[in-house]
């Protein structure tokens, strides 16, 4: 896919900014727990593409799968987790929880934007 | 956070220096070199295509001078196709420096874009984990009024550890040791010695602390060689930005004990 906006979910300052570097070519929204990605999807709604940690506080990333998949409108969102939760059992949860796919921390820009497009 | 378009980051106090921003322009001239390297790989493509459509057209029948031009036409494409494979690889390679740099670029640049020591070892905590793929590590620094000790300043998953889980560190791993003597940053396996890497933390020429990496995520099974440029990265990078941030911390408070100062002395408070 080619997104036309990416909504970044991460609670590590580090991590927006190397998303803002690694995907300067798309216009991106940044929100550091799953609740105030909540929030930004009400706001933009030309969101297509979700990259959604895992460990967070407020609202976790799960969490906020399962209030996604909830709302009818959001179902076709796709959603990358990146974590660094890396086990099978937490890549199946995750795939099982509605995520698209699965990234584990540290991963490289052409790994990332690979999964990007193929998603 | 509020939302953000793909904008440059403006410059803050402490925020990087000119020689982030040449490496953001190295980052820049190397996706420029990465999108001629593409542009390349098409063409030479294209040339293969060309080049195996003139074949078709050839012709097993053909004459002799046909017969010439079609062995100089595979030879080219068989050139071509190496050209081509040589190419692709150069672009992969590309691809991961490039990579290697942005991450340097942005651990650089988040170290020294905070004036807050907590903030600073926050920084110095999601590298670990984010870009080396620590589960367990250790930041240490060095106490000034006790030698030979060490305040635990951050730790990961090292409630369990005898050597850390104290709060202080006053030796016990031979490898950690060493490091914090001499500055070397040094990787394992040490003889006895658990930790993964030490990497000292320096300012100038004084060691003032270290990062002790214990364990990486069961995903990651090695430190990797490109691992080695952010371990050197924070060895220099993430004491100056603790040093500067702390310095900056007591000069704050001072100045403002000095404002309750003046405003008491003028009968304001």
């Amino acid at each position: 896919m080619e997104p036309n906006k990416i909504l970044v979910v991460d609670d590590s300052k580090l991590m927006h900014k190397m998303f803002e570097v690694m995907l300067r070519q798309y216009p991106l929204v940044h929100a550091k727990d799953g609740r105030e990605a909540l929030e930004h999807l009400d706001e933009h709604g030309d969101v297509d593409l979700v990259l959604l940690d895992i460990n967070m506080p407020n609202m976790n990333g799960l969490e906020f799968l399962e209030a996604v998949r909830g709302n009818g409108r959001l179902d076709e969102l796709t959603v990358i987790i990146i974590s660094t939760e890396g086990t099978e059992a937490d890549t199946a949860r995750g795939l099982e929880a509605g995520a698209t796919a699965y990234i584990k921390k540290p991963f490289r820009t052409d790994e990332l934007l690979e999964v990007i497009t193929k998603t | 956070m509020s939302d953000k378009t793909t904008s440059e980051p403006e410059p803050k106090a402490g925020g990087p220096t000119g020689g982030a921003s040449r490496l953001s322009h190295a980052t820049m001239s190397g996706a420029d070199l990465l999108d001629q390297l593409r542009a390349t790989l098409d063409r030479a493509g294209e040339l293969v295509r060309v080049i195996e459509t003139d074949l078709g057209t050839v012709g097993v029948s053909a004459s002799g001078s046909d017969r010439e031009r079609t062995r100089d036409l595979e030879a080219r494409l068989a050139a071509a196709e190496t050209d081509v494979k040589e190419l692709a690889a150069r672009l992969v390679d590309s691809e991961h420096q490039a990579g290697r740099l942005m991450n340097l670029y942005v651990a650089t640049y988040q170290l020294h874009a905070t004036l807050h020591p907590s903030e600073v070892q926050q920084t110095i905590a999601e590298i670990a984990i984010n870009l080396l793929g620590s589960e367990r590590f250790v930041l240490l620094l060095k106490d000034e009024e006790v030698p030979n000790e060490c305040e635990v300043a951050l730790g990961e998953a090292i409630e369990d550890d005898p050597l850390y889980s104290s709060g202080r560190y006053i030796g016990g791993d031979p490898m950690v040791d060493e490091s914090l003597d001499d500055g070397v940053l040094r990787l394992g396996p040490y003889d006895d010695s658990p930790a993964l890497a030490a990497v000292p933390l320096r300012v100038h020429d004084a060691v003032v602390g270290a990062l002790v990496i214990l364990k990486l995520f069961d995903h990651k099974p090695m430190l990797r060689g490109e691992d080695r440029d952010l371990l050197d990265l924070l060895s220099a990078h993430a004491a100056s930005a603790l040093f500067a941030a702390r310095l900056y911390a007591a000069k704050d408070r001072k100045l403002r004990s000095l404002e309750s100062l003046v405003k008491l002395a003028r009968g304001e408070e």
